[in-house]
């Protein structure tokens, strides 16, 4: 059935307002990134004379922005491996073990979830403090795994579950060991489980911002959420620079979450298929 | 028996991570607010002197205000946002699959590039947002939306709905595409207007879906702490200050652990109202 005539514009009209709502600020964004500081500054233009990459030159020769991405990187993919790796375990002890007390491990990462880690930052800094952890990296790392690890838990067990365990059991008559059948057959078949929670704790170590805001005070371990928000308050004619540094942020974490949500769609139309 | 120790020992990161990094940070929230520490002193337990003090404190009730109006607002706005997304995205337009990517991305941007990126849309001097009103002849000079009083809080909230207004539209989205197309068929075969249709088939299979998102969104923008720091730091003169921020700003800016840890325990039974709030307004709903 067609949809009326004054539907169809209705929707469109929406459409386009919503387009539009959003776009701006994107296209505010990379135009600013790429506008000279005069066309910022004096002579207001709402597209880029000349485009030019000065800023983005500037911002990673005299803010040296490379060793905040770097910091950014070592946090976020060694928290991602280890991640992936603990909730695996878990996820496999918790499905396909039976012991006693296996239901409180559940309970605790559900009280993760309503508490805020507003409530948490100021005792994990006298922890990290404590520690002798102040200011570095691993800080950053060990305290995200206490976010990361629960979620990413919650969801491997829904995984696991929908994986009938007489095919880990076929394995195991054949000689396997249970962890051997747990890297053979469980772990390949829940892949896209597996891409699901790497990019996820990938991104939200990347975003991670009221931590790394606590722990960590200069350039060498700033993480590039922090440097960036450091750069606001140093310069009033800094937006340039900011902006280039906002899409340096921004484009790499935007590529990987639409790559990882084809994998994850893929696999979840896979599973669906085989049953 | 070797059994059951095998999958112990495979469950013990986790376990000793939710020990050492979620349960005992949490007992130690509540010893610290019931202490006089501060960066660099052991502490001494001094009962509810803290809480007192706390509570007395203008910033304090602020701060309640401000959690609580931002909030409401803040999910109200995302929730109708949303909701209307979601109606023109189920819609048979053209493109919808690429609609739907794009209007998804200030959701799957960092939430701090975002709010970089609205500070300086409100700047005063340069920003667009001024220029674009300047130009349209809307306004007559520039308007200093983070600093004056009454615009900062409308400002923030309104970057924050900015950002996060897609997770409600996709996940409104999923729950209308599990709706079965054959409802709104015999609906419209007897009359039923669009508006008519959508309050009584839309809606009521939204229930469920609309319940969760915003239980979960509702702890999360309560504790909303990215948009108010990068955007006003609390102000001006506090107009801003949200719970959050006040807890950073006496924890790491005056480096008075011990109320810090107050303000955050004093919160958490409103927090926990919040959630009953929501949960029984949705249960009217659906009595309703």
């Amino acid at each position: 059935m067609r949809e009326p005539l004054s539907v169809r514009a209705t929707t469109y009209a929406l459409l386009a307002l919503f387009v539009f709502m959003v776009a701006v600020p994107l296209f505010w964004m990379v135009t600013t990134a790429l506008k000279s500081n005069k066309d910022l500054y004096e002579d207001f233009t709402y597209l880029p004379r000349r485009p030019t990459i000065e800023h983005f030159v500037r911002v990673i020769q005299r803010e040296d922005l490379l060793t905040n991405i770097r910091n950014s990187l070592v946090v976020a993919s060694t928290t991602t491996m280890i991640t992936v790796l603990v909730s695996a375990f878990a996820a496999f002890s918790i499905v396909r073990y039976r012991y006693r007390g296996r239901e409180w491990v559940g309970r605790l990462i559900l009280f993760k979830y309503l508490l805020p880690t507003a409530m948490l930052f100021v005792p994990l800094y006298a922890i990290v403090v404590g520690l002798g952890l102040g200011n570095t990296l691993t800080s950053l790392i060990l305290t995200y795994l206490s976010f990361m690890v629960p979620f990413c838990t919650w969801m491997l067990m829904g995984y696991f579950r929908s994986i009938p365990p007489e095919l880990e059991e076929h394995a195991m008559v054949d000689g396997c060991t249970k962890i051997g059948a747990l890297f053979r057959i469980l772990l390949p078949l829940s892949a896209p489980g597996l891409v699901a929670s790497a990019v996820f704790s990938f991104t939200l170590s990347w975003n991670e911002f009221l931590l790394a805001l606590v722990f960590t005070s200069d350039h060498t371990t700033m993480t590039v959420p922090i440097k960036l928000s450091m750069m606001v308050v140093g310069d009033q004619y800094i937006w340039g620079q900011l902006m280039a540094g906002a899409v340096l942020a921004s484009v790499p974490i935007t590529i990987l979450y639409f790559l990882g949500q084809r994998f994850v769609v893929q696999g979840l139309a896979a599973g669906a298929v085989k049953g | 028996m070797r059994e059951s120790l095998g999958g112990m020992g495979l469950l013990a990161p986790t376990v000793l991570i939710l020990l050492g990094l979620v349960l005992y940070p949490f007992c130690y929230a509540i010893w610290l607010a019931f202490s006089d520490k501060a960066v660099g002193s052991a502490g001494q337990w001094v009962g509810l002197r803290n809480f007192a003090y706390v509570i007395a404190w203008p910033q304090f009730s602020a701060a309640v205000f401000n959690t609580v109006v931002f909030t409401f607002s803040a999910v109200a706005l995302k929730f109708v946002l949303g909701m209307s997304v979601a109606l023109v995205l189920n819609q048979r337009i053209r493109g919808r699959n690429f609609f739907r990517a794009f209007l998804l991305l200030p959701w799957v941007m960092p939430a701090f590039v975002v709010y970089l990126v609205w500070r300086w849309l409100y700047d005063p001097l340069s920003g667009l947002i001024n220029y674009a009103l300047m130009d349209l002849g809307i306004i007559g000079s520039p308007i200093a939306f983070l600093s004056d009083r009454s615009t900062a809080m409308p400002s923030v909230i309104v970057a924050h709905v900015w950002r996060n207004f897609p997770l409600y539209a996709i996940s409104f989205l999923a729950g209308m595409q599990t709706i079965s197309q054959e409802l709104y068929d015999s609906a419209q075969v007897d009359g039923a207007s669009r508006v008519q249709q959508f309050r009584y088939i839309t809606l009521p299979g939204l229930y469920h879906i609309i319940g969760v998102i915003l239980l979960l969104t509702t702890i999360q923008t309560a504790n909303a702490f990215e948009p108010v720091y990068l955007l006003t730091g609390g102000g001006p003169s506090d107009a801003t200050m949200v719970y959050t921020m006040l807890v950073y700003v006496m924890g790491m800016v005056n480096l008075r652990l011990g109320e810090a840890a107050a303000v955050s325990t004093l919160f958490l039974p409103l927090l926990v109202g919040l959630v009953l709030v929501v949960t029984v307004l949705l249960q009217r709903k659906a009595n309703a």
